[in-house]
C-alpha cells in the first residue's frame, strides 16, 4: 500500500520487487499558502480582497485532515463588489480588438505553464485526486483551452460576425469540481469579451490562484474575479446588476454504468477483475498511483451505496492495491443487481461501476437511454457498424467509440437530459456567451409578483361574444393533433375578434389533457422524422411553402382582417414561403468533421434534433413567425407542439390544412387556446424536451422556474417583440443553434 | 506448465496426443547434452534429453523424477543445467487451434492509450529503483549481434554478464551475496563456440543464447534455417533465439507458420526456444496478436518482440498484445510462456518501464528470468551507472565503471 510503507532495505526489494512511494513535493503549495498568511480571502479586480468579519471556512487536505488555510466566505456585499468589478472590466475588454484578448489569453496560457508545478501539487494537495492525472493531463489541457480560445478571440470579429458578448457572466462551481471544469468556462467567456465572477466553494485555493496569476498580468485587472462562498450566493449572485448570464458547474465524473452483452460477460467480468486487481489507491501526491481520494464524504457515500447494492442481492468485487482505511475506498465492481431496485436508479457514486448484463444492442441503447443522464457515453465493439449505430443512438453530448475519456478544447462538450444544455469548447462553446447584436442586455431583476402556482392555472371561461357577422370565414375548427382536426377535451371555444372588434371565428379551447395528446402524437412521428434524410426534410418543406404560395389569397385576406394592410400581409405571406424553403436548404447542410491533434481519427461534430419541441409563437407576426419558427424546428429534425398567436390564430390554422396532406402525421401538432394555459402545461411535461417561448415576461420567468423540473433547454424573450421580418432576428443562425443539439462522436482509428 | 507437465506414468497416454516433441524426448537415455562436444547433435534435433530438463520439471511440481541426476549437477556442468535452473520446463505447445486467433481483433487506439498510461503511471524511487534495476540486470539477455564481433569482445561480454555491477556498488546495497548475474549471454551462431568457452573459463553457469534460422530476415530456405539451430545447440547454445518467416504472417498462412515453428521446436531439442515475431514487419496489432498465438501453440518458450534490426522494436502497444496473448494462452492452457522484449531499449528508466508492464500485465509471477527476458547490449552500462548515482549520490565519469 503506497501510503503505510516502512522502510524498506534494497535487499528486501530486490527480492518482493513492490512498489515505493513516490511522493510529489507539495512544498511550492505551502508556501504559495504561506504567502497568504494561510489566509485565503477573495481575489477581486486584480487584488486580494480579505474583508473584516466574515465566518471562515477551513481549507483542509482531504486525506490527512489537516488544516492547510482558512477561507472567510463572501458576504452579499462581496459578491457585489465582485461584480461590479467585472462590469467595469467588461466596458473595457469587450471593446478591445479580439487580437488583444488572444494576446492576454495566450500570455496566460505561458503564466501557467511556468507556474505548473504549483498549481498541479496545490490541486492534487486539496482535492486529493491523483497528482498524475492533473499534472499529465489537467495542465496541458488548460493551457490548450488558453490556446485555443485565443485562436478564435483573434478571428472572432471575422468568424462571429453578428454576435456580440454577452456582458459579466456568473460561475458557480460545485463542491466537488475540478479547475479544469472552470477552465472549460472561462476560457471562451473571456475570449468572447465576457469577464466572469466566479464563486467557489470554500477551501478551494486553485481558482484563487488561477485569478492571482490573471491578474498579475496586469493589463486588465476584473475580468477574472473569484469567490469564497456557499451556493446559497448563487441568487444573489445572479440578481446582481450586469449579471448576464449564471452557469453552474457540475461535480468531477462520478460513477460508472457498464452494460455487457450477455455472450461476452463472463471474459469481460474476468478481465475487469484481472485489471482492477492491479490499480493502486494512495494519496494523491504519490506519483505511482492511479486514483486518490476525494475526502471522508465521497467515501462514505460509495460506503453507503455498496452496502446498500449488497443488501439488495447485488455480487461486489472489491480490489486493488489501496489503503483500507477512509478515506480511501478500493475501486469497486457491482453486479447482478436487481433491475428494480433503488440502486439501480440511484447515481453511481465514484469509484464504483455497476455492471449489467444485456442481450442485443438495440436492448442496450434502450436501457443506456432510459436513464434522465446523458453527459457521454463510450462503446466497446469489435464491429464499427455496430458501434456507430450505437453512437448515433445514445442520447448524449459526447459517445467515445473504443475510447473514454477523451477531451479537446475543439470538441464542443455538453450533455442533454438532465446532464443540462450547456456547452463547452468547440464553436458551440463560444455561443453560449455571445448574443445576436442588438439584443438588448438581461435585466436582473426577476419579477417577485409572480406566483408560480397559479401561473396560467385557471382555464378562462368563454361565453358567447356578440353576433356573427358576414359571411362565415370558415375557418377550420379544432385543434391539429396527430395529423387531423380534432375537438378540443374541454368541448369549448374562444372567439377570436378582427381588428374591428367583430367576432371572426371559434377556436377551439385547448386544455392540457390537448396538449398531453399533442406531445404523446409528436413522440410517435418524432423517429420517422429523425430517420428522414435531409433532402426529404428539405423537398416536404418546399411544398409547404408552394402551397403557402398557392393559397396566398386567403393568407392575405385572414391577415387584413387584423388590421394588417394588403401590401405588407403580402409580404407576410411571401417572406413565410422563403423562410420555409430557406430552412428546408440549411437542412442539407449540418454537422462537420473535427481534427483533432492527440487523436488518430475523426471526431464528428453532429447536430442532432432536440426530440419534441414545444413552440409558443408570438402573438404578432401571425403568419410568419409561426412559419419562421416551424421552418427552423422541422428542417433540424424536431417533431413540434405549435401555441399560434393567440390574437391571430387563423393563418396558423390554414397551414395545417396543408400540413395535414402533405406532413406525417403527428409532427406538427397546433393547439389553440389560453396561451399562458397553454405554456403552464407545456413547461411542466417532462416529456417535452425543448420549450421556445416567446410572449410576455412573467411567461419567460415561469418558463424558466418549470423547465428546471428536466432541464430542458428553453428559448424565451422575456416579453421583447423581436423583428421576424428582419433576417438577423428572423431566420438567423440563433434559430439553428437553438433548433438541434451538439453530439461529438470521437472515432479513433487504427488497426 | 502446471497440470500438463509429463511423469513417467503419464507419458504413454500423452504421446497418443501426438506431441511430436514430447516423444523424441522420452527417447533420449540418461545422456548429458554437453556443448559443443555433444554426441549426434545433428539428427532429428535434440541432443539427447538429459536431467536438466528432469529437474526443471520436479521443481515445477512434476512428481516421479526424483533422484534422477539431481547431484550429479556440479560446477563444470554445462550450460544445460543453468538452463535448466534459470527458465521453466519447455513449452510442450497444443495442437494448432485456429479458433483462437480467427475471432481475434486488436483495438488499436486502446492498446496505445494503455501503452500511454502504463508509461507515466507507475514510477519508482530511492532504494525500490536501486532494487529494480537490479533485478533488471538479472533479465537482461546480454547480447553482441554485430558483424564485426571478434572472440576478445564475446569474451568481454562474457566477463560483463557475469559480473554486471561492480562488487563494491553490490557491497554497499548489501546484495554481493545474491551471485548477481545477466540471465543470458546472446549471440550469433558462429560465436557460440567462443561464448562458451569464455562462460566455462570465467566458472559460469550463465545459458548461451543464439540466434539462429536466417536471422535477422528468415530469408533462407527452411533447412538451412533448421541446419542453423542443430549446429547452434551442437556448439552449446542453449536457448536459440529463432526469427519466424514473416512472409507466412503477412499472408495468413498460420498452420504453415505453425508447423515452421515445429520444427524449429523439434530442432532445438533440449534447448529453448525463443520465437523473435519481427513485430515491426507485421503490419498490424492483430497480426502480432496472432503471430504470438501460434507461437506458443506451436512450443516456443519465449515470444521475442523484435531482432532489433527492424526499423520499429519493441515498442509497449506491441508488449501489451503480445502480454495479453500470453495471459490468454496461460488462461487457455495453464502453460506460462515467457516475453523477451528487444532492440531500443538503452536506459535504466526504459528497463524500469518494461519491468512495471510486465508487473501489471501479467503479475509478479512473471517477474523472474525464466519468463522475462531484456535483450540488450548497452542497456546494463546505463543501469550501473544509475546505481554508482545511487550509492554515491554522484554521476560516475566514464571511466568509473569497466567497459563491457
Amino acid at each position: 500500500m503506497a501510503a503505510t510503507h516502512a522502510q524498506r532495505s534494497t535487499r528486501e526489494i530486490f527480492t518482493t520487487l513492490e512498489y515505493g512511494p513516490v511522493p510529489e513535493s507539495h512544498a511550492c503549495a505551502l508556501a504559495w499558502l504561506d504567502t497568504q498568511d494561510r489566509h485565503l480571502g477573495h481575489y477581486v479586480n486584480g487584488k486580494w480582497l480579505k474583508p473584516e468579519h466574515r465566518n471562515s471556512v477551513p481549507c483542509r487536505d482531504p486525506i490527512t485532515g489537516e488544516n492547510l488555510a482558512s477561507c472567510p466566505q463572501a458576504q452579499a456585499e462581496d459578491v457585489a463588489a465582485a461584480v461590479e468589478a467585472a462590469r467595469t472590466a467588461w466596458e473595457n475588454w469587450s471593446g478591445l480588438p479580439g487580437a488583444s484578448r488572444a494576446q492576454y489569453l495566450t500570455r496566460l496560457a505561458k503564466m501557467i505553464q511556468k507556474h505548473q508545478r504549483l498549481l498541479w501539487t496545490l490541486e492534487s494537495l486539496v482535492t486529493g485526486r491523483a497528482v498524475r492525472e492533473v499534472r499529465d493531463r489537467d495542465i496541458p489541457l488548460a493551457q490548450q483551452l488558453l490556446q485555443w480560445h485565443a485562436v478564435q478571440a483573434y478571428t472572432q470579429e471575422e468568424t462571429l460576425a453578428g454576435w456580440e458578448p454577452m456582458g459579466v457572466i456568473g460561475l458557480i462551481l460545485s463542491p466537488t469540481f475540478s479547475f479544469l471544469e472552470m477552465m472549460w468556462r472561462i476560457c471562451p467567456a473571456l475570449a468572447v469579451g465576457c469577464t466572469v465572477v466566479v464563486l467557489v466553494p470554500p477551501g478551494s485555493p486553485t481558482p484563487l490562484l488561477l485569478a492571482q496569476l490573471a491578474g498579475e498580468l496586469g493589463s486588465f485587472p476584473g475580468i477574472l474575479n473569484v469567490i469564497n462562498g456557499p451556493a446559497s450566493l448563487g441568487p444573489i449572485l445572479a440578481s446582481q446588476p450586469g449579471v448576464q448570464k449564471v452557469t453552474f458547474c457540475g461535480a468531477v465524473e462520478g460513477g460508472l454504468r457498464l452494460l455487457i452483452q450477455e455472450s461476452v460477460w463472463d471474459e469481460t467480468m474476468r478481465r475487469l477483475q484481472e485489471r482492477m486487481a492491479r490499480l493502486r489507491g494512495g494519496r494523491g501526491l504519490d506519483g505511482a498511483v492511479d486514483m486518490g481520494a476525494r475526502g471522508a464524504a465521497a467515501h462514505d457515500l460509495a460506503q453507503r451505496y455498496v452496502r446498500e447494492a449488497q443488501s439488495q442481492g447485488a455480487q461486489v468485487f472489491q480490489a486493488g492495491d489501496v489503503p483500507s482505511v477512509s478515506p480511501f475506498f478500493p475501486p469497486t465492481l457491482v453486479s447482478d443487481l436487481p433491475p428494480a431496485s433503488p440502486c439501480t436508479q440511484a447515481e453511481v457514486p465514484w469509484p464504483v461501476v455497476v455492471a449489467s448484463p444485456f442481450r442485443t444492442a438495440k436492448e442496450a441503447l434502450a436501457v443506456a437511454n432510459g436513464t434522465p443522464r446523458g453527459g457521454s457515453a463510450s462503446v466497446w465493439s469489435e464491429r464499427l457498424g455496430q458501434a456507430l449505430e450505437l453512437g448515433y443512438g445514445l442520447r448524449v453530448g459526447t459517445v467515445w467509440i473504443n475510447a473514454h475519456g477523451l477531451r479537446h478544447p475543439e470538441v464542443p462538450t455538453g450533455g442533454c437530459k438532465e446532464s443540462g444544455s450547456s456547452w463547452h469548447g468547440g464553436p458551440d462553446g463560444l455561443y453560449e456567451y455571445l448574443r445576436p447584436s442588438g439584443t438588448p442586455a438581461r435585466l436582473p431583476s426577476l419579477s417577485e409578483n409572480l406566483n408560480y402556482d397559479t401561473f396560467g392555472l385557471a382555464v378562462p371561461l368563454t361565453l358567447p361574444s356578440g353576433p356573427e357577422i358576414g359571411p362565415s370565414p370558415a375557418a377550420p375548427y379544432g385543434l391539429f393533433i396527430g395529423g387531423r382536426f380534432q375537438a378540443p377535451g374541454a368541448r369549448s371555444s374562444r372567439c377570436i375578434q378582427d381588428s374591428k372588434g367583430n367576432l371572426q371565428a371559434y377556436v377551439a379551447e385547448g386544455g392540457a389533457k390537448d396538449i398531453r395528446g399533442a406531445v404523446e402524437a409528436a413522440h410517435q412521428a418524432a423517429p420517422g422524422w429523425v430517420s428522414q434524410p435531409p433532402g426529404a426534410r428539405a423537398s416536404l418543406l418546399w411544398a409547404l411553402a408552394s402551397a403557402l404560395e398557392r393559397r396566398e389569397s386567403a393568407f392575405t385576406s385572414a391577415l387584413e382582417r387584423h388590421g394588417v394592410e394588403l401590401k405588407t400581409a403580402k409580404v407576410e405571406v411571401e417572406l413565410s414561403a422563403r423562410r420555409l424553403r430557406a430552412w428546408g436548404a440549411r437542412a442539407q447542410a449540418q454537422g462537420h468533421l473535427l481534427q483533432v491533434a492527440e487523436l488518430r481519427g475523426p471526431v464528428l461534430r453532429l447536430r442532432e434534433p432536440l426530440g419534441v419541441l414545444a413552440i409558443v409563437c408570438p402573438d404578432e407576426w401571425p403568419l410568419l413567425a409561426f412559419a419562421s419558427l416551424l421552418a427552423a424546428a422541422l428542417a433540424h429534425g424536431n417533431a413540434v407542439v405549435l401555441v399560434p398567436s393567440g390574437v391571430c390564430p387563423i393563418p396558423a390554422l390554414e397551414v395545417c390544412q396543408d400540413m395535414a396532406t402533405l406532413l406525417p402525421a403527428g409532427l406538427v401538432n397546433v393547439v389553440t387556446g389560453d396561451r399562458d394555459h397553454l405554456t403552464r402545461c407545456l413547461a411542466l411535461h417532462q416529456d417535452v424536451q425543448a420549450l421556445w417561448y416567446f410572449g410576455s415576461a412573467q411567461g419567460s420567468q415561469f418558463v424558466e422556474w418549470a423547465s428546471a423540473g428536466n432541464l430542458k433547454p428553453v428559448w424565451v424573450n422575456r416579453g421583447r417583440p423581436r423583428a421576424w421580418d428582419q433576417e438577423a432576428q428572423g431566420a438567423g443562425p440563433e434559430l439553428g443553434l437553438r433548433a438541434a443539439r451538439t453530439k461529438a462522436l470521437w472515432l479513433p482509428m487504427g488497426d | 506448465m502446471g497440470g500438463r507437465i509429463p511423469t513417467r506414468g503419464s507419458r504413454r497416454g500423452q504421446r497418443a496426443r501426438g506431441q511430436r516433441a514430447r516423444g523424441q524426448r522420452a527417447g533420449g537415455g540418461g545422456q548429458r547434452a554437453r556443448g559443443a562436444e555433444g554426441p549426434g547433435a545433428e539428427v532429428a534435433g535434440p541432443a539427447p534429453r538429459g536431467t536438466g530438463a528432469g529437474r526443471a520439471r520436479r521443481s515445477r511440481g512434476g512428481g516421479t523424477q526424483e533422484g534422477l541426476g539431481g547431484g550429479e549437477l556440479g560446477v563444470e556442468e554445462p550450460a544445460t543445467a543453468a538452463v535448466a535452473r534459470a527458465m521453466s520446463a519447455r513449452n510442450l505447445g497444443t495442437e494448432l487451434d485456429l479458433s483462437w486467433i480467427s475471432k481475434i481483433q486488436v483495438n488499436q487506439p486502446a492498446v496505445l492509450r494503455r501503452a500511454e498510461q502504463i508509461q507515466a503511471r507507475r514510477m519508482v524511487k530511492k532504494e525500490w529503483q536501486a532494487a529494480w534495476l537490479l533485478k533488471a540486470v538479472t533479465f537482461i539477455d546480454l547480447t553482441t549481434l554485430s558483424g564485426d564481433d571478434t572472440s576478445s569482445n564475446v569474451q568481454r561480454l562474457c566477463y560483463k554478464a557475469k559480473y554486471p555491477i561492480r562488487e563494491d556498488l553490490l557491497k554497499a546495497l548489501n546484495v554481493h551475496d545474491k551471485g548477481l548475474t545477466t540471465a543470458a549471454v546472446c549471440v550469433y551462431p558462429a560465436r557460440v563456440c567462443d561464448a562458451v568457452k569464455a562462460l566455462k573459463a570465467a566458472g559460469s553457469t550463465i545459458p548461451v543464447a543464439s540466434v539462429a534460422t536466417g536471422f535477422p530476415a528468415g530469408q533462407t530456405h527452411l533447412k538451412t534455417r533448421l541446419e542453423e539451430i542443430r549446429l547452434a545447440v551442437e556448439d552449446g547454445a542453449t536457448e536459440i533465439d529463432v526469427v519466424i518467416n514473416r512472409t507466412l504472417v503477412l499472408t495468413g498462412q498460420w498452420e504453415a507458420l505453425y508447423d515452421e515453428i515445429r520444427q524449429f521446436r523439434k530442432a532445438c531439442g533440449e534447448a529453448h526456444l525463443k520465437t523473435i515475431l519481427a513485430t515491426g514487419e507485421l503490419g498490424s496489432l492483430t497480426n502480432v496478436y496472432k503471430a504470438s498465438m501460434i507461437a506458443m501453440m506451436a512450443g516456443s518458450d519465449f515470444i521475442k518482440t523484435s531482432t532489433g534490426k527492424e526499423t520499429v522494436n519493441a515498442t509497449f502497444p506491441v508488449a501489451i498484445v503480445m502480454l495479453r496473448a500470453i495471459r490468454d494462452f496461460f488462461w487457455k492452457t495453464g502453460n506460462k510462456i515467457g516475453f523477451k522484449p528487444a532492440g531500443g531499449i538503452r536506459s535504466a528508466k526504459d528497463s524500469l518501464a518494461w519491468l512495471s508492464l510486465i508487473k501489471e500485465e501479467l503479475g509478479d509471477e512473471w517477474l523472474t528470468p525464466e519468463l522475462f527476458r531484456i535483450g540488450a547490449s548497452t542497456l546494463l552500462s546505463d543501469i550501473e551507472r544509475q546505481i554508482y548515482h545511487h550509492v554515491t549520490g554522484r554521476y560516475a565519469a566514464y571511466h568509473d565503471l569497466p567497459m563491457s
